[in-house]
């Protein structure tokens, strides 16, 4: 296929943490709200007169002083923020803002703080952990509702004078939802034989939502857009299989094109950082205040496995085999960063379940933070990319 | 009647003494332990031939 | 030096590679004879247990049953060295804690389809986990709060240091990462070995003590309500339990906890009983705080494992349920007051005062008494000790009533060990901190339970501050439940070599420096 014209723009941005992009932002006076969990609501944090970056840290190389500080058995996602923020790569931000979603990424946050390591000369810099709710009910939503109001707007008023109002708050959720549009606009072509976007270009322009101000990004992701309904499709499909890729943070697109190099078309994402269902707008009524809905709408569809409750954990799976029939899937990759205990769990069960239930051909793999290029990675999915292709060929790839 | 009673008391006693002997060796020489230590392997043998329905 | 009678010598009853020791410790005259009348109580309480033909069933049945064979000889580990009074409060607290798990293995088997199969009492259980506080069945007079946990897993690591092995190790063979705690991970692996009691009309699993812990729920869980049918009630416990605005959270979590509970067993709360148990709870504290500040002082009394594994059973497992613990209190606090007032010390030196901070290695419960024994340091209090002093409300009234619901989430929300490894740093290490000055300590043993994420995320922050106050932090590596990883050796080895080299010392009983107990329970 011909390259998308934006494509390297949109590289750059993630070539570092502290994008061009969000630099002009601050340069207008905006301030630069950063987060590191999927549980934060990110329309709180894109009020008018702010915006939200989700923290990575690109290009990670060694992660000696955070291992130091936090040892080598906590998830190098956390290991390599700690790094960055120590390095002076986050110094850009305006505040953070913390779920205890996971204790590594808890610990992660509370060392940053401790080590003083943000907020340099920023007077009004703030660090913020907030409590979120393990359950999907009644209960768990008040709780979200409190937090994200003790924790997020208030403080975000008195330390920034962001205006908090609910008509505030729809006006971000708008925002919100247009680059949600886009970006679910886009996945879309990522359904079909012949799909019109790799799945490492897609993973490349949803990252970007993540970590760049939302408002910057939109006339280049509307004009990606427009280029892809005229894109022309390769001839010959290069890929031998369709896979839905399940499981914990991946902020590497490097994965993604390994494992895309290794034959298999990332045809959905269901990750933290993943479009699905984090990219689903958000649909407000007018009975009820914004925020309630934005908590109730993010407590429902979180997929992460903090969730406890039954109700949950079963939505999990079934939102998984949801996703692998709407895009077609022949193969569902279940991925864990090293050392996450959540993800250890379930990408546990989720692999039995979603085989020996739902009858799909899973891989099971964990993987560290930075890719690169893995041999053990490219043959473990080259092999799982040959037995889907045998039994696509046996005429049995599913049994429903 | 009472010589009775001593000779009954004089076997308990001597029954109470046979008691203490016998349990306190046990005791002191741990043999108890050294015991069950024997019946750990063969237990764990036992164990090794069960069916399990494993489930997840 | 302090005189102590017979032996002194302890590496001496250890035979290299033996399962079990050589022979019993010579205490002197009549602490030999006390312990030997101990021991036979314990066999007296073991024949009982036995005697029955579902226990019989019971122990061929399941894997985990075989370690109970191993109970006095964890009697022996934990009262190596003690005499006269130290002697005697550690008997209180363990003879009691063999009687209480005795009877709680009797019910599980009693209910259990698979063995005793009493449908009518299966009925009255409610299973809850091993890593939760069990105040919300603190109303429930007429109901049984068993844990399958405790016995499978958490007790039989207790006993026997292999315990767990085999169950990490299933667990480990249907794809579980190798990195993650391995106490959640056994209790898995427990429930995928279908290696667990199925009995209850329901249970309660609940998210403290970690990540590890509340994900491993979800596979039991499963098992439990898809397979056997047992409806189960997920309690959340918030995270950042020292904030005022999670309480109303963690307050309407047992709100509904306590009506999954009536719902499922048609009991009904009961807050005579409620008030009546918090009011044993707040004794224990009392009597907890009275301990604390005696080992404030030269002449600690209820120390080591003696306060550990005492205030894990009765704050967590007991919380107030059951009248005889609140007895073991009283006596146990009269033993202490009795030796304080004689200024008494329970080993033949006391060299250094110590703050025993992290998790404990669980295959290895009695370090703290190889502690003292072997270097003479004296484990002051121990992290999971350092629990809430927080006093209930106990007069029954509709204000107090209202209150029993907050108290009963702080209980929650503070269970041993999460109190402190949860809820932000201030509460791991500021506390800690505080705690050596408040003691009088000039050293901090670290337990780096190295699958412990919340901790290890502290280790360089530890570092730092104990070089800034200069403390002396010896870090103590284990891996919880799996001596394949560090062994009991390797753990002693972390404290001889620190001793050696920092301290320039040498053991106060040299036979206990090195010993070949790698076979042993």
């Amino acid at each position: 296929m011909k390259d998308l014209k934006h494509l390297i723009f949109f590289e750059d941005l993630l070539q570092n943490a502290d994008n061009a992009l969000i630099r002009q932002a601050q340069s207008e006076g905006r301030v630069c709200v950063a987060y590191v969990c999927e549980n934060t609501p990110e329309p709180l944090l894109n009020l008018p007169g702010a915006f939200s970056a989700r923290l990575r840290a690109p290009r990670t190389g060694s992660m000696e002083m955070a291992t130091y500080y936090m040892t080598s058995f906590l998830c190098e996602y956390s290991r390599a923020l700690l790094e960055r923020a120590i390095e002076g790569g986050y110094n850009f931000a305006d505040a953070i803002i913390t779920p205890d979603g996971c204790s590594m990424m808890n610990r992660c946050v509370e060392n940053m703080e401790l080590l003083k390591t943000m907020g340099k000369d920023k007077e009004h810099f703030f660090y913020e952990y907030m409590e979120i709710p393990m359950k999907a009910d009644d209960n768990g939503l008040a709780l979200y509702v409190l937090q994200c109001r003790n924790h997020i707007l208030k403080p975000l008023h008195e330390h920034y004078g962001i205006d908090v109002s609910d008509e505030a708050i729809r006006a971000a959720v708008k925002e919100h939802n247009r680059i949600c549009e886009l970006i679910r606009a886009i996945g879309e072509f990522r359904k079909g034989p012949q799909p019109r976007i790799t799945g490492y270009e897609f993973a490349v322009l949803t990252l970007c939502s993540y970590v760049c101000p939302k408002d910057l990004i939109l006339d280049k992701l509307e004009e990606t857009l427009e280029e892809l309904k005229t894109r022309e499709p390769d001839e010959k499909n290069a890929y031998r299989a369709r896979v839905l890729l399940v499981g914990s943070e991946i902020d590497d697109t490097d994965f993604i094109k390994l494992v895309e190099d290794s034959g298999a078309y990332v045809c959905a994402d269901r990750f933290c950082y993943g479009s699905l269902p984090g990219r689903d707008p958000i649909e407000l009524n007018d009975e009820e205040d914004a925020l309630t809905q934005i908590c109730r709408i993010y407590m429902n569809r979180g997929q992460c496995p903090r969730y406890m409750n039954t109700e949950k954990m079963n939505a999990r799976r079934a939102y998984v085999d949801k996703l692998a029939k709407e895009y077609e899937a022949d193969g569902i990759i279940y991925e864990q960063m090293k050392f996450c205990d959540p993800w250890a769990y379930e990408k546990m069960l989720g692999s039995h379940i979603l085989r020996d239930d739902f009858g799909y051909p899973v891989l099971a793999v964990d993987r560290p933070y930075s890719i690169a290029s893995s041999g053990q990675m490219r043959t473990r999915v080259q092999a799982f990319v040959e037995s889907v292709e045998i039994k696509k060929i046996q005429g049995g790839a599913r049994h429903e | 009647m009472m010589k009775t009673c001593l000779k009954l008391l004089g076997k308990l006693a001597l029954a109470a003494l046979a008691f203490f002997v016998v349990t306190f060796t046990v005791y002191f020489f741990n043999l108890d332990m050294k015991a069950t230590a024997l019946l750990a392997p063969w237990l764990e043998k036992w164990y090794d031939h069960l069916e399990h329905n494993q489930y997840l | 030096m302090n005189k102590i009678r017979g032996d002194i010598h302890y590496g001496n009853l250890y035979k290299d590679g033996a399962v079990v020791r050589k022979r019993r410790e010579w205490r002197g005259l009549t602490d030999t004879l006390y312990d030997y009348s101990r021991w036979l109580g314990i066999m007296a309480i073991l024949a009982k247990f036995i005697i029955k033909p579902r226990n019989i069933k019971a122990m061929l049945r399941y894997r985990w049953m075989a370690n109970y064979l191993a109970v006095p000889m964890m009697v022996d580990r934990h009262t190596q060295g003690l005499r006269g009074e130290y002697l005697r409060i550690c008997h209180t607290e363990q003879d009691l804690i063999i009687d209480d798990v005795a009877k709680l293995l009797d019910n599980l088997f009693r209910g259990d389809r698979r063995i005793g199969n009493d449908t009518e009492f299966s009925k009255k259980v409610v299973l809850v986990d091993e890593n939760e506080m069990t105040a919300v069945m603190m109303g429930f007079p007429t109901l049984k709060g068993l844990s399958r946990e405790t016995p499978s897993t958490y007790v039989s690591v207790l006993l026997n240091q292999h315990a767990a092995v085999h169950y990490i190790d299933v667990a480990q063979q249907f794809g579980l990462a190798g990195d993650v705690c391995p106490m959640p991970e056994a209790e898995a692996g427990v429930s995928i070995d279908d290696d667990a009691p199925i009995l209850g009309a329901c249970a309660v699993q609940c998210n403290t003590t970690c990540d590890g812990s509340l994900l491993s729920n979800g596979v039991i869980s499963r098992r439990l309500e898809n397979v056997d049918g047992i409806p189960v009630f997920q309690l959340a416990a918030p995270l950042r339990h020292r904030e005022d605005d999670v309480q109303e959270y963690a307050a309407q979590e047992i709100r509904n906890a306590i009506e999954f509970i009536e719902k499922h067993t048609g009991e009904k709360w009961d807050w005579a009983h409620y008030f009546e148990c918090a009011r044993r709870v707040n004794y224990a504290t009392r009597c907890r705080l009275e301990w604390l500040e005696m080992n404030k002082t030269p002449y600690p009394q209820v120390f080591g494992s003696n306060l550990a594994l005492y205030t894990e059973t009765n704050y967590m497992a007991i919380c107030g349920k059951i009248p005889a613990f609140e007895k073991a209190d009283r006596k146990i606090s009269q033993l202490a007051q009795r030796a304080y007032e004689k200024k008494k010390m329970a080993a033949r030196e006391y060299r250094h005062r110590a703050i025993i901070w992290g998790v404990q290695s669980h295959f290895y419960m009695d370090f703290l008494v190889w502690l003292l024994n072997c270097w003479g340091i004296v484990p002051l209090t121990d992290m999971l000790s350092m629990v809430s002093t927080r006093e209930l409300v106990t007069e029954d009234t509709p204000e107090n009533r209202e209150q029993a619901y907050y108290d009963m989430a702080w209980l929650t929300e503070n269970m041993i060990m999460r109190n402190r490894t949860h809820g932000g740093y201030k509460v791991l290490l500021d506390e800690l901190w505080e705690f050596t000055q408040e003691f009088n300590a000039d050293m901090v043993i670290l337990w780096e339970h190295m699958s412990c994420k919340a901790l290890d995320g502290m280790h360089g922050m530890f570092e730092e501050r104990a070089r800034q106050l200069g403390i002396h932090l010896v870090w103590v590596s284990h891996d919880l439940f799996d001596p394949r990883i560090i062994s009991r050796q390797g753990v002693r080895d972390q404290i001889n070599n620190y001793m050696r080299t920092v301290m320039q010392e040498e053991p106060v009983d040299p036979t206990l420096e090195i010993l070949h107990d790698e076979e042993s329970w």
